[in-house]
C-alpha cells in the first residue's frame, strides 16, 4: 500500500532497505536508504526528540510537502504521515514533547502538525516565504520562532493568530538555530545576529561576520556544562566560522576552516570550491557534520581542530543532515540543491535520504568530552 | 509657478538631484509624496519585481531589464542617497557587460557609463577607460558628456579636444556633436573674452608683487630652497581660461631653473589621452589614502636621558603585585541587554581596509575575468554567481528557486483564469 501520494510505495525504486549491491554514484557509502523519498529537493531533516520512544525522521521538500517516517532498530524506515502546504517547505522542526511538528513554507505560513490526530493548522504568517523555524521552551514560556525573507524575526505562540512579538533585521533571514537560551540568525549581506531568550526574546549583539561570502547555514554549540557557547557558521565558499560568544582569548578561540573543496592546491587547475548546505552538531560528542554542494559529507572535531572523515561523492549535492537525540544515526538528503541555477535542474532525477551509524565515526579525537 | 499641486516640487527643489532627461512631473509628484507618506511597500514589491525579473530574464536584451530598473530608481527616489541603491545598481550594471562587446555602441550602455562616471569621486579616470575599452567610441552622448567633465575642471583645452576626437571617430548622431561643441566654443570665447578684460583692469596695480611659480630666493648661508611643483589643477587654476595656444604667459619664461608644467609640450599634436597601453582602468589618484597603514620599520628610536645617555625601552614589567581577583568573579552570563545591543563595536579596532573607488573594483573585476579565461584563477566557486549577485542585492539558491517557482504559479493562475473566463463566456 503506498502511504504517499502516487510515485512511490514502500521499498520504491528497486532497491533494498540496507543499500545497493552495486555501486552506483547514487549511493557510495552504501547506507540505508529511507523508503518513499519526496518527489523533489529535500530541505530539511529532524528527528524526534528523546522525550518520545523510537526515532521519527521528518523531511521537508521543493514538491510542498512534509514526510515522516519511523526508524526502527533494525534500520527499516517506515512511512507514517504526510502534510501539504501550498508552496515549498523550507523548514520543520518538532516541539519538545514530540507530539507537534512546525513546517514553514514559501507560501509565507507556518503549520503546525499534530501527529497523533493527523490535523494541521496554520500558526504563523509572514509577508514573505519563511526560511526558518524553530520551537523555543523557555522555563516561563513556550514559542515558536519563524525568520523569514521579509526581514523579521517573529515569536508566536500557537494559540493566537498574531505574533507575540516581532523583530526586524537588517535584512532577509537566510538560516537560524535556537539552544535555549540563545539564538543566532544568519542574514543575506553577511549580516549575523545573536539573541537571548531568557524572560522574552531580544536582541543581544550583532557580530561581524568571520566569512567573507554569503551565509548558508549556522549551528550552535554548547560547552561541556551543556549550555549554548557559539556557533558554527557556513558559507556558500566552502568554508566554515567557528565562533564563540565570550571567549577568554577570542582570537585564538574563534577560526575558520576549507571545506567541500576539490583538488588539493598543488594542482596547476584552480581549486573547485562548493557550497556548505547544513552543518549539524553531534548531541554526544559535540563534534559536527557538513554537508555540501559537492555531493559530499565531513566530520570534524573542532576541538581537535581536525577533520574526522570525508565520505565519496554522491552523483547530487546533499541538501540537508540531521543527527537523532541519541547521536546514533546521521540522516542526510541526496538532491539538487539549486547550486547551479535552473538550467542544471533535472526533475526526473530521484531524490534520496540516507541513514548512517553515527555512533563511532564521530567520536573526538582527543577525548575532551 | 508655485500652484497648489505644485508646491511639494517647489519646496523639495534642492534635494532634487538633475536628471539629464529632465523629470516627468507626475513622477516626481508621486515620488514626493509617496516619501512623504512612508508608503514604501510598493517600492519595495516594484524593486524585488525588477531583482527578480533580473535573474529570470531569458532573452535577447538583458540590458533592457537593467536600463529599465535604472530609470525606475532615477524618477523613484529624487534625492538619489543610499536609499535608492542607485550607485551600486549602475555599477553592477555596468560590470555586468564590460565584457560582452555587443553593446559597447548601444546608446543605452553609452548612458549608463556615463551616469557611472557621474557617480565616480574621478570622472575623467572612467572616460578614459571607457575610451580605452572601446565603448562607446562612435556616440556623441559619450564625447559631450566626457567635454562636460573637463569643462567642469576649467580644462578647455581638452574639452576642445575630445571634441575632436569626437569627430575623428565619426560619432553618431553628428549634428548633434557640432551643435555642442559650438555652443562649447561660444562659452569659450566668452571666457577669454572676460579674462582679457580682468586684466586690463588689473594693469593698474603696478606694485612689485611676487611672481607665482618663480623659485624662492634663498636667504643667508643655507642654500635649501623648497622645491616648487605645481601640478595638475593648481596650474589649471592659475591659468584660468583658454591659455593653450599662447606660451605659458604667466608661467616665468625667464627662470630657466623651473620646469612649468606645459600642457602643450609634453603630448605630440593633438593630446589624446593613452590608449593602448590600457588593460585595466587607471587607479585612483588618492595615492596618499591607498597605502594600507602597517608596522614602522623595526628601529627604534633610542630615548635619550637628560644626560645625553641612550636608554632602550623597558619591556612592559609584570606587576610586582598580584592583581586584585573578586572570588565571586564568574565569566559573564548572557543576560537581557537593555542598553542597545547592537552598538558594540564603539570602542572596536577598525579593521584596515583597502581604499575602494568604483574604479578600482572595475579593475578587479577586470583582472579576475582575465585571469579565468587565461586559466590564472586559483579558485572558482562552483555556484552560479552571476545569478545570485546580478542585481543590488544578493540571493541565495533557494530565493532564485523560488522566484521561478512563483513565475511558474503565477503562469498557471493567468492559464486557468482564461480558461475560466472562456468557458463562462460559452
Amino acid at each position: 500500500m503506498s502511504l504517499f501520494g502516487t510515485t512511490s510505495g514502500f521499498g520504491a525504486g528497486g532497491t533494498g532497505v540496507f543499500g545497493n549491491a552495486t555501486t552506483d554514484s547514487h549511493n557510495p557509502m552504501k547506507d540505508v536508504e529511507v523508503t518513499s523519498p519526496p518527489d523533489d529537493s529535500i530541505s530539511c531533516l529532524a528527528f524526534s526528540p528523546p522525550t518520545m520512544p523510537g526515532n521519527f525522521l521528518i523531511g521537508g521538500s521543493w514538491a510542498n510537502d512534509v514526510r515522516c517516517w519511523e526508524v526502527q532498530d533494525n534500520g527499516q524506515t517506515v512511512p507514517k504521515a504526510q502534510q501539504m502546504h501550498t508552496g515549498p517547505v523550507l523548514d520543520a522542526c518538532w516541539s519538545d514533547d514530540g507530539s507537534k511538528v512546525f513546517t514553514a513554507s514559501c507560501d509565507k505560513t507556518a503549520k503546525m502538525w499534530d501527529l497523533n490526530s493527523n490535523q494541521a493548522m496554520q500558526i504563523a504568517q509572514h509577508e514573505g516565504p519563511i526560511k526558518s523555524i524553530h520551537w523555543i521552551k523557555a522555563p516561563n514560556y513556550s514559542c515558536i520562532m519563524t525568520g523569514s525573507w521579509d526581514k523579521t524575526l517573529k515569536f508566536w505562540d500557537t494559540r493566537s493568530p498574531n505574533p507575540m512579538m516581532s523583530l526586524q533585521m537588517p535584512e532577509r533571514s537566510y538560516c537560524a538555530d535556537v539552544v535555549y537560551p540563545m539564538a543566532v540568525v544568519a542574514t543575506a549581506d553577511r549580516g549575523l545576529i545573536v539573541y537571548q531568550l531568557e524572560n522574552q526574546p531580544s536582541e543581544f549583539r550583532r557580530i561581524d561576520s568571520p566569512l567573507k561570502h554569503q551565509h548558508r547555514c549556522v549551528a550552535i554549540f554548547k560547552d561541556k556544562q551543556n549550555k549554548p557557547t557559539g556557533f558554527a557558521l557556513g558559507s556558500i565558499e566552502g568554508r566554515v566560522a567557528i565562533h564563540y560568544i565570550n571567549p577568554p582569548n577570542p582570537a585564538k578561540d574563534n577560526f575558520t576552516f576549507k571545506c567541500h573543496r576539490s583538488n588539493g592546491t598543488n594542482t596547476t587547475t584552480p581549486q573547485d570550491i562548493y557550497a556548505v548546505n547544513a552543518i549539524s552538531f553531534h548531541p554526544v560528542h559535540g563534534t559536527l557534520a557538513t554537508v555540501g554542494s559537492d555531493g559530499r559529507f565531513s566530520f570534524w572535531d573542532k576541538d581537535a581542530r581536525t577533520k574526522l572523515k570525508t565520505s565519496e561523492q554522491l552523483d547530487q549535492p546533499i541538501t540537508a543532515c540531521a543527527f537523532n537525540s541519541n547521536g546514533n544515526i546521521f540522516a542526510y538528503a541526496s538532491s539538487y540543491d539549486w547550486s547551479k541555477g535552473h538550467e542544471y535542474y533535472n526533475p526526473q532525477k530521484k531524490n534520496y535520504i540516507f541513514l548512517r551509524n553515527a555512533a563511532e565515526e564521530l567520536k573526538p579525537r582527543n577525548k575532551k568530552w | 509657478m508655485a500652484e497648489g499641486g505644485d508646491v511639494d516640487w517647489e519646496l523639495s527643489k534642492e534635494n532634487i538631484q538633475p536628471l539629464r532627461r529632465g523629470r516627468a512631473i507626475s513622477a516626481l509628484h508621486q515620488a514626493l509624496s509617496q516619501q512623504q507618506e512612508g508608503d514604501s511597500s510598493a517600492i519595495n514589491q516594484q524593486r524585488q519585481a525588477f531583482e527578480s525579473e533580473l535573474r529570470m530574464y531569458d532573452g535577447d536584451d538583458p540590458l533592457n531589464v537593467w536600463d529599465r530598473y535604472i530609470r525606475w530608481t532615477e524618477q523613484t527616489f529624487p534625492q538619489g542617497g543610499k536609499e535608492s541603491n542607485l550607485a551600486t545598481i549602475l555599477e553592477r550594471a555596468v560590470t555586468r557587460f564590460t565584457e560582452e562587446n555587443t553593446y559597447f555602441d548601444d546608446p543605452r550602455y553609452v548612458e549608463l557609463w556615463i551616469k557611472f562616471a557621474g557617480n565616480c569621486p574621478e570622472p575623467l579616470d572612467i572616460y578614459r577607460y571607457i575610451q580605452a575599452q572601446g565603448i562607446g567610441l562612435k556616440q556623441a552622448s559619450l564625447y559631450i558628456a566626457w567635454s562636460e567633465e573637463y569643462e567642469n575642471h576649467g580644462n578647455y583645452r581638452k574639452a576642445d579636444l575630445v571634441y575632436q576626437e569626437g569627430f575623428k571617430k565619426g560619432a553618431e548622431p553628428h549634428n548633434k556633436l557640432q551643435q555642442f561643441h559650438k555652443a562649447l566654443q561660444a562659452r569659450v570665447s566668452r571666457q577669454v573674452m572676460l579674462n582679457v578684460e580682468e586684466d586690463d583692469s588689473d594693469e593698474e596695480h603696478t606694485q612689485p608683487e611676487r611672481v607665482s611659480l618663480a623659485e624662492l630666493k634663498s636667504r643667508g648661508k643655507k642654500k635649501a630652497i623648497a622645491p616648487i611643483n605645481r601640478v595638475g589643477s593648481a596650474i589649471r587654476s592659475v591659468h584660468s581660461g583658454m591659455q593653450s595656444h599662447a606660451a605659458p604667459a604667466l608661467g616665468n619664461a625667464s627662470n630657466s631653473k623651473l620646469v612649468v608644467f606645459d600642457e602643450n609640450k609634453s603630448h605630440a599634436g593633438p593630446s589624446e589621452p593613452k590608449l593602448e597601453a590600457w588593460k585595466a582602468p587607471p587607479t585612483s589618484k588618492a595615492k596618499e589614502n591607498e597605502q594600507k597603514p602597517g608596522v614602522w620599520c623595526d628601529v627604534k628610536i633610542p630615548q635619550k636621558t637628560k644626560f645625553g645617555h641612550t636608554l632602550m625601552a623597558p619591556p612592559p614589567p609584570k606587576p610586582a603585585f598580584q592583581p586584585f581577583v573578586e572570588e565571586s568573579d564568574q565569566p559573564p552570563t548572557m543576560t537581557p541587554c537593555k542598553i542597545n545591543p547592537a552598538v558594540n563595536t564603539v570602542l572596536s579596532a577598525r579593521k584596515p581596509c583597502r581604499e575602494e573607488t568604483p574604479l578600482k573594483r572595475l579593475q578587479d573585476h577586470h583582472q579576475q575575468h582575465n585571469e579565468a579565461v587565461s586559466g590564472k584563477l586559483q579558485e572558482q566557486g562552483m555556484y552560479c554567481k552571476e545569478l545570485l549577485l546580478s542585481g543590488a542585492t544578493e540571493f541565495c539558491f533557494e530565493e532564485l528557486r523560488a522566484e521561478r517557482y512563483f513565475k511558474k504559479m503565477r503562469q498557471e493562475v493567468g492559464g486557468q483564469k482564461d480558461e475560466a473566463s472562456a468557458s463562462a463566456s460559452n
